[in-house]
């Protein structure tokens, strides 16, 4: 059987399967298998199982439930509530201050956390209903958490970025430090829509009347709110950056933080932990299972030489080594409408990040690309997560279609943000080439 | 049907079980990790057995889970076109793709078996500082693709009960997963 034949088939049949509903960590698995018994016969199952056992035995990946476990502590702590009285004090006064004022506390939770969820479900819950009560624009307080809630994985830690660093042979401190500035960047490009467009627009985001809004004060009382974020974030990212422990140990002083802050809220208690710690084993095994099913992917698309045909395939494509990329930006943002983040990481890496390296770009840059890629995914209809957990949580009176309008103009200003990495690789790499 | 509903029962609660308990693990590397830190940072004396610990038990963690997150609907899929069928068509198509989930995980139970047999043959050690036995971890590769398997079996008779029309598909759906 041809090549071109046989790869035809074998992504024919990971499509359909998937189309058909079976897990993504069965359907890599089960078609992989097949293919495998066609190509090397039925002794590759045998170094299938020795992946398996390789997987389970990666040192960083037990990051994974601590950044998830603190996420979900932290989401449930009482932190947001007190951050967003904050914000409301002193953004409240400017047009369209308390969504820029949302948009920053979901920068501040993403340094906190490893997932997206988390800064959604909080903000959604406590500055939403806020912010609509102000008459505030719907769309436009709907879509500012949509946005902001996805650089959970862009913003460090990230889990989805230990993934990449896994598949990709990365070190994870570089990937972390390579999302600093591309997060700050599109917390500033959000914040300036919102800004001019509230400015122009007062209706959109009335800005507080004067009998709501705080004195100095109350002010500088409510700047108290930081001080535990800050210290976490110190303690996780700044003992990874400075070297001080492994990205899997910060995680641990994380969850200490994440548990200090639920005690300081009076929120602690063993039902919450037990809760969270089923949730984060739920998330985390799904994770690893696709990791487990993607193993044998990885053996059975190189197995069958469909690696070589893809990069000759990719040489088609106009516009040379640009073209290339931005043709891979395509396709991931067209599997983000339809599949889970770490399944399209542990898909698309070891099938583009050759053609990347072969094309002469910088790993680490193409890594924080795909972030910002997937993390545009997370607010796309149909499948972006984020607009299924902001459902989740809106009073009765707000549609999908609702939430689904909010999102574009806020996925435009991230296009833009995107293309702007693309543009100027230094505002990714540059923090890691200085600090690594 | 008193054997298959006993069946059923059973291997959920089977399942439902192992997830609780492995839901602990995570303040086991919690702890681990954190004394790794303390006495490195603040002692200078790092162990040797506390990362490795770590690692070992959440390659169980991992792995183990499997049966556990089938049982609540935790392995993600793409349902764009799968939640706008029937309950009765959902089953039909559920017991076609089984095949491919069977056809995985028995080949991971075959052959991560004789992975773990190898291992326990020769008392296989990790021959790092600390030098425990790998044989117990490699045989969670087995366990957890039987746990998988049997759950897979329990809801492979749910859906052929569903498509004779015998049980009443008014079983709760299950929630739909978290991601990142």
């Amino acid at each position: 059987m041809s090549i071109e034949l046989l790869s035809l088939l074998f992504f024919g049949a990971l499509f359909i399967f998937l189309l058909l509903g079976l897990p993504l960590s069965f359907v890599l698995g089960g078609v992989s298998m097949i293919f495998l018994y066609f190509t090397w016969g039925p002794e590759s199952f045998y170094m299938v199982a020795a992946q398996t056992w390789g997987a389970m035995n990666k040192f960083t990946l037990v990051a994974i439930p601590l950044f998830i476990f603190m996420a979900m502590i932290l989401e449930r702590s009482g932190v947001a509530k007190d951050l967003y009285e904050m914000m409301y004090l002193w953004f409240g006064p400017v047009a369209g201050g308390l969504a820029i004022g949302t948009v920053v506390i979901c920068a501040i939770f993403s340094a906190m956390c490893g997932i997206s969820g988390a800064a959604v479900v909080s903000m959604g819950t406590i500055a939403l209903p806020s912010m609509l009560q102000r008459r505030y624009d719907k769309e436009l307080a709907l879509g500012c958490i949509n946005s902001g809630g996805g650089w959970g994985i862009l913003i460090p830690p990230s889990v989805i970025m230990i993934l990449y660093a896994l598949i990709s042979g990365e070190s994870v401190g570089a990937l972390f430090a390579g999302g600093v500035f591309p997060g700050l960047m599109l917390l500033v490009l959000v914040s300036c829509y919102i800004g001019v467009r509230c400015y122009f627009q007062p209706h959109l985001g009335p800005a507080l009347p004067k009998e709501e809004r705080g004195n100095w004060p109350r002010k500088l009382a409510a700047m108290k709110a930081v001080i535990l974020p800050v210290i976490i974030v110190l303690m996780v990212l700044g003992s990874i950056i400075g070297g001080i422990t492994t990205p899997t140990e910060a995680a641990a002083t994380g969850v200490l933080g994440a548990i200090v802050s639920a005690v300081v809220y009076r929120q602690f208690s063993w039902n919450l932990m037990k809760e969270a710690a089923l949730r984060t084993l739920r998330l985390t095994g799904m994770i690893m299972w696709i990791l487990f099913g993607a193993y044998c992917f990885s053996a059975a698309y190189n197995g069958m030489g469909a690696h070589q045909l893809i990069e000759n395939m990719m040489q088609h494509i106009p516009g040379g080594a640009w073209g290339s990329i931005i043709f891979i930006q395509i396709i991931i943002f067209l599997l983000a409408m339809v599949l889970d983040p770490a399944g399209i990481m542990m898909i698309c890496v070891p099938v583009f990040l050759p053609i990347v390296k072969a094309h002469g770009f910088d790993p680490l840059w193409f890594g924080i690309l795909f972030v910002i890629n997937m993390e545009i995914g997370y607010m796309t209809p149909p499948f972006g997560f984020n607009l299924f957990y902001l459902k989740g949580i809106v009073p009765p009176g707000i549609t999908m279609g609702d939430i689904y309008r909010s999102v574009i103009p806020y996925t435009i200003v991230e296009s833009s943000g995107l293309a702007l990495v693309m543009i100027f690789p230094q505002i990714a790499v540059w923090l890691p080439q200085k600090l690594f | 049907m008193p054997f298959l509903k006993w069946f059923i029962e059973t291997i959920d609660a089977i399942n439902d079980w192992v997830g609780g308990f492995l839901s602990y693990f995570l303040f086991a590397f919690f702890v681990l990790l954190f004394i790794e830190v303390i006495l490195r940072y603040f002692f200078n004396s790092p162990t040797v057995w506390a990362n490795e610990l770590a690692q070992m038990l959440f390659g169980t963690y991992a792995i183990l889970g499997g049966g556990y997150i089938l049982l609540t609907g935790g392995h993600v899929n793409v349902d764009i076109l799968y939640s706008r069928y029937s309950v009765k068509t959902r089953a039909a198509i559920d017991i076609f793709t089984s095949l491919l989930f069977f056809l995985f995980c028995g080949m991971l139970l075959i052959y991560g078996g004789s992975l773990a047999w190898e291992s326990l043959a020769r008392f296989e050690h990790s021959q790092s500082a600390w030098n425990p036995p790998l044989y117990p971890a490699k045989l969670m590769i087995p366990l957890a693709a039987a746990l998988l398997i049997l759950q897979g079996i329990t809801k492979l008779i749910r859906d052929i009960l569903i498509l004779l029309g015998r049980e009443d598909s008014d079983r709760p759906e299950p929630e739909k997963g978290e991601s990142l």
